[in-house]
């Protein structure tokens, strides 16, 4: 079942046309990857998904929803969750809090209850934080909860990144270059991590990437973006071999021959 | 680096304590409390002008907050402190019992201020406003200003009574509060957007623009009788025989028999501790809700808070309402304790003086903006009086100032201490914001893993842990 | 070749300016002052009017327009005092994206170390023995004291509490700033009760700052109107536009002003093609701090008495000024200082009148931070545009 669809997507700064004319679908279920040179508007087309920015033109199609002029709260409440390329972490908040935070929109705790303290209020905290330390454990943050999050060393910020977007219970996940950073070590890791949140939770994955590990470790498709345009899109295979993309955007050098070696699977 | 040596040295001398049993450390805690608290309150019962005194014996709740006493010991001790010596002290000299009801309403304004400034991060320059608001619904309402409405200001009334019987202050509490946060909302709602900086400048606008509302509704209808401000204002009725009774107690006590004023100054005090409390419980309970954690996101990063699914707009304006609220009650007990209020209590010094005890005090912390409010009005009351008092007492002595030997009677007699608070304030905004920008008293996060999961620690935003600067000690001392 | 560039600069970037403040000036008068008949004119028959016609014999439109001539010349003497003060706050926010609140307090020590300057000339009999040209120059040296201890001060400052919360967040900075600002109104309280116990001041009388030019005078029902302009009021109007020249001049045609505008631009470039960043950020202080010192003397000139805390109205809405033009943007700070100072002198004249005494000359304070308020949410750009990195 397609999750979302995205038909002429047009992001423009100014005179810069960011994005132009983006049709894209994603089944359920499925990682899918964004790749493309710096520049090339992957994360303008993520923050239109997500409501940062607002495209000029074009349709975006959630679950049944239209997404286009709605704010980011609203979007996230519509189970879309996302990570950022630099980190966003809420710095002078504990791990746990930080991952507290991304249930926000799950929690209905109300005024009342918080004030007066409600069994049923302090059930649902409770719960939430036996939620945040699952999470921390499928994540693999060990031991961190009440460190403050920007005491932790990069790859634990980026765990952390994602455990607060998987707290949410979205039905799609965002990752904007989720391994960037990271040694190999951590990367095979991470490409664990994310089969896992797809099979295990049942979450779709749109993944920005440059590591071509990753793209073609997991993605089951690839879209190629080059100055806010699609220029090819297709299994890692048919990408590894299409001439326009190789040209494009790896050109010469270590990526092309990354790209020419096949990747890892 | 003074501090760490300084913390070090307690922590050297504390560590042999530190090895004891919980159980054994609190009743230690417990025994040194009380007759620390016994001590002080002697002292400052006999002997009521010191200033050191009173400030060691105000230092008793710092000392109760954190000895690692047992819960009911704290409530226990703290309870007979604020209930039993502070009114046995303040009618001993009621000048106490005021500096304890500007604590207690200080500490108010401050937490509520905090809410906006240290949890959500918006620089409010005018949070004056709100005090104002809901000192003048009460002024007006509670006073026969309503029978002036069409009169000049300065004029007085044609009938003795007022508008509303005195009690119905207890209402107007909460009418304060409740009006108080409206306007908190309408002040908020267009405010939003605007960035930082320029927030703090719109804040401020707003402030001198109530203010001068103020100053100037009294006329085509009177509504605030303009800079000569609403007076008298009602305060609530204490019943005779209640006090009759207080009396037999408190006369042998105090040595003198207690007064009405007196007795007042002492409901004002119990009434803002009453509300101080309630304040204090709501924001722990805020803060540790989805509430307060959207707050705190929405002022590390907007963005990230927003793709969390935090509505930006709802959020900062509960801040304000709450915020405003707070102030808001406290501006009716304000009037009722004055019995006048005018534009000139509203003033912008008025929202630095408050900010300045969120800064001091530590943006972001219940506890630190507490002492903020604590320290800074005990320096505006008693400090700087002090020095006033000092200084005349220099300038009758024959004295002379030394090295430029000019006699200190040659001062001018305008030249009084008291009224720098100015000096005040800009000193410690300008030291706090270079030196220590967290505060006194630096928020801390709350620790939510269980104990055994992971090794104890206390973070503070100053990144220093307790355990770790004890270790470092051991580790000097083996 | 050289040479003809140069001198072709120079007048452009005199004249320019010249030309912008004029173009500014006859600008808003004209719309208000349309706007201000066209409202008498719907009024015209209300109750407003008659309560007018009764109480001084005139209707609405002849009273509005018999007053718009001296209203217009007051504005524009308004406007530019507070274009003056609006200079140094519009100057370092354009190379540092940072409010100096303590503005107001460099634009107070001016105004008192000017008049302290001439009170001890005074003391020591020098002004009144002067000729009017001697006085002249006895103003421009107290100008000069002022502008010098201004200006220092405001470098001081940079060091002492901004400099070390360079790289702070925004608001940390701002603190300090509203922090200093407190200390020094106290600061200069002290100094001047020290010794005579008053902290306010009176500048001296001296030369013939306030005679009245009469520029026209006319008959309207019965008496004569008369328009005119003190001599001193023409000082500042003519000190005003000097600083202005000079500064847009030393912005836009030096080598001095090149580097200001890149360490606006882009602190970190600039300071790799060899710019001392530090010292050009210690050079715009003393610039803004001069010129509101400056500001501060002939703000003494114009309304004779100060106090320690002059600055807090003034410099509110001096930065009020700056930011409706558009905060740094010299241009902007001269067209916001000459609207706020129109729509203040207009309120103060004609308010009263046309709400029939409900609200009178003390709500402009009250317009003015409305205009504050309004800006800053609906367009904190201004008019012009901020131009944060580029002058003019």
């Amino acid at each position: 079942m397609t999750l979302l669809e995205t038909k002429g997507v047009t992001k423009r700064f100014g005179g810069l046309v960011a994005v132009h004319a983006m049709d894209f679908t994603e089944e359920e279920g499925k990682i899918y990857s964004i790749i493309g040179p710096n520049g090339a508007g992957k994360t303008t087309f993520f923050n239109t998904l997500t409501g940062i920015y607002r495209p000029e033109e074009g349709e975006i199609h959630f679950d049944g929803h239209s997404l286009v002029g709605r704010r980011p709260d609203q979007i996230s409440a519509l189970a879309i969750a996302r990570t950022f390329q630099n980190i966003r972490l809420f710095g002078t908040m504990t791990v746990v809090e930080n991952i507290l935070v991304g249930m926000n929109n799950r929690l209905r705790q109300n005024s009342f209850g918080t004030l007066l303290h409600s069994r049923a209020f302090k059930a649902e905290e409770d719960q939430a934080f036996q939620r945040t330390c699952e999470l921390m454990d499928f994540v693999g943050l060990k031991n961190v909860g009440d460190e403050l999050a920007s005491s932790l060393p990069y790859g634990g910020q980026r765990r952390i990144e994602i455990a607060r977007a998987l707290a949410s219970q979205p039905k799609l996940l965002l990752l904007d270059e989720p391994t960037a950073g990271m040694n190999p070590h951590e990367t095979d890791d991470a490409i664990g991590l994310f089969r896992r949140v797809r099979d295990e939770l049942g979450i779709t994955i749109l993944l920005i990437e440059h590591d071509m590990r990753v793209v073609m470790g997991i993605s089951e498709r690839i879209t190629v973006m080059d100055y806010g345009e699609k220029i090819a899109e297709g299994t890692p295979a048919e990408i590894r071999s299409n001439a326009r993309v190789i040209e494009a955007y790896l050109g010469r050098g270590a990526a092309a021959e990354q790209l020419a070696e096949g990747g890892v699977a | 680096m003074a501090l760490n040596s300084l913390k070090q040295y307690i922590s050297k001398a504390v560590g042999p304590l530190q090895t004891l049993t919980g159980g054994r450390k609190a009743i230690i805690a417990t025994r040194f409390m009380v007759v620390y608290l016994a001590l002080t309150s002697i002292w400052v019962y006999f002997d009521t002008q010191n200033l050191l005194a009173f400030l060691l014996f105000l230092a008793s709740a710092l000392l109760i907050y954190y000895l690692p006493m047992r819960s009911k010991a704290k409530v226990v001790i703290s309870l007979v402190a604020a209930l039993i010596i502070v009114p046995v002290l303040g009618i001993r000299n009621i000048f106490y019992l005021e500096v304890m009801f500007q604590i207690c309403l200080f500490s108010s304004l401050a937490l509520g201020l905090n809410i906006v400034v240290g949890f959500t991060g918006l620089l409010n320059l005018g949070y004056v406003a709100f005090y104002a608001v809901g000192a003048y619904t009460w002024a007006f309402f509670g006073s026969q200003q309503m029978y002036l409405l069409h009169s000049i200001p300065g004029s007085q009334p044609l009938t003795n009574a007022f508008l509303l019987p005195a009690d119905a202050f207890y209402l107007f509490a909460f009418l304060g509060l409740g009006v108080a946060a409206i306007v908190g909302i309408l002040l908020g709602l267009p405010v939003l957007r605007v960035r930082g900086d320029y927030l703090a400048i719109v804040t401020l606008g707003f402030g001198e623009v109530i203010r001068e509302l103020a100053n100037n509704l009294d006329h085509p209808l009177n509504l605030t009788n303009g800079p000569q401000g609403i007076t008298p204002i009602q305060r609530p009725t204490l019943p005779t025989g209640l006090l009759d009774g207080l009396r037999v107690i408190l006369n042998p006590i105090v040595g003198h028999s207690v007064t009405l004023d007196e007795f007042y100054n002492l409901f004002f005090y119990l009434i803002t501790l009453l509300v101080i409390l309630t304040v204090v419980v709501v924001v722990i309970r805020l803060n540790s809700s989805k509430i307060g954690r959207a707050w705190t996101a929405i002022r590390e990063d907007e963005v990230a808070a927003v793709a969390m699914g935090i509505p930006l707009v709802k959020m900062k304006l509960a801040a304000f309402a709450v915020a405003a609220s707070f102030a808001g009650i406290m501006g009716v007990i304000f009037a009722a304790n004055r019995t006048f209020v005018s534009p000139e209590s509203f003033n912008f010094l008025q929202s630095i003086n408050v900010l300045t005890m969120v800064i001091l005090g530590g943006m972001g912390s219940i506890p630190g903006v507490i002492v903020g409010a604590a320290a800074v009005t005990v320096l505006n009351v008693q400090v700087l009086q002090g020095l006033s008092l000092g200084l005349n007492d220099l300038r009758q002595s024959g004295g002379v100032i030394p090295i430029i030997n000019f006699a200190w009677k040659d001062l001018s007699s305008q030249l009084d201490p008291a009224k720098y608070q100015r000096l005040l304030f800009g000193l410690i905004l300008i030291i706090m914001m270079i030196y220590r920008p967290a505060g006194i008293i630096p928020e801390k996060r709350r620790k939510r893993m269980p104990p055994g999961s992971e090794k104890p620690k206390e973070l503070d935003n100053n990144n220093n842990s307790a355990v770790e600067a004890h270790q470092e000690a051991h580790h000097d001392a083996s | 070749m050289k040479r003809r560039n140069s001198t072709a600069t120079f007048l452009r970037e005199i004249f320019r300016p010249i030309g912008q403040i004029l173009l500014f000036i006859i600008l808003t008068g004209l719309v208000l002052s349309g706007f201000m008949l066209l409202l008498a004119l719907l009024l015209r028959g209300s109750a407003v009017d008659q309560a007018l016609v009764a109480r001084n014999n005139v209707d609405l439109f002849t009273y509005t327009l018999s007053n718009l001539p001296q209203v217009l010349v007051d504005g524009v003497t308004l406007g530019f005092v507070y274009a003056a003060i609006a200079l140094g706050y519009t100057m370092v926010y354009g190379v540092l994206e940072f409010i100096n609140f303590a503005h107001s307090e460099i634009f107070a020590i001016g105004a008192f170390v000017g008049v302290e300057v001439l009170t001890a000339l005074d003391g020591a009999g020098v002004l009144r023995s002067s000729s009017t040209v001697g006085a002249y120059a006895w103003l421009v040296f107290a100008l000069l004291c002022g502008m010098a201890a201004s200006g220092l001060t405001a470098v001081l400052m940079e060091r002492v509490a901004y400099r070390p919360l360079r790289n702070a967040p925004r608001l940390v900075p701002l603190i300090s700033a509203i922090g200093v600002s407190f200390f020094l109104q106290d600061a200069i309280r002290l100094t001047e009760s020290l010794t005579t116990g008053q902290f306010y001041r009176v500048i001296p009388s001296f030369g013939n700052f306030d005679t009245r030019l009469q520029l026209a005078s006319f008959p309207l029902a019965g008496t004569t109107i008369n328009i005119g302009i003190q001599n001193k009021s023409i000082l500042v109007i003519v000190a005003a536009m000097l600083m202005l020249v000079g500064l847009n001049y030393l912005v836009n045609a030096t080598k001095l002003g090149k580097a200001i505008r890149a360490v606006a631009q882009d602190r970190k470039s600039a300071s790799l093609m060899g710019i001392n960043v530090n010292l050009i950020i210690s050079a715009t202080f003393l610039i803004g701090g001069a010129l509101g010192g400056a500001a501060g003397v002939l703000y003494a000139l114009k309304f004779t008495r100060i106090d320690p805390y002059m600055g807090f109205f003034p410099g509110i809405k001096a930065f009020t000024a700056a930011v409706l033009g558009g905060i740094g943007n010299i241009t902007g700070a001269l067209l916001g200082g000459m609207v706020l100072g129109m729509l203040e002198t207009f309120a103060g004249s004609y308010l009263s009148v046309y709400t029939n005494g409900a609200a009178g000359a003390e709500y402009v304070d009250i317009l003015a931070f409305g205009i504050l308020i309004l800006v800053l949410i609906f367009r904190p750009t201004g008019l012009l545009g901020e131009q944060v990195g580029q002058k003019a």
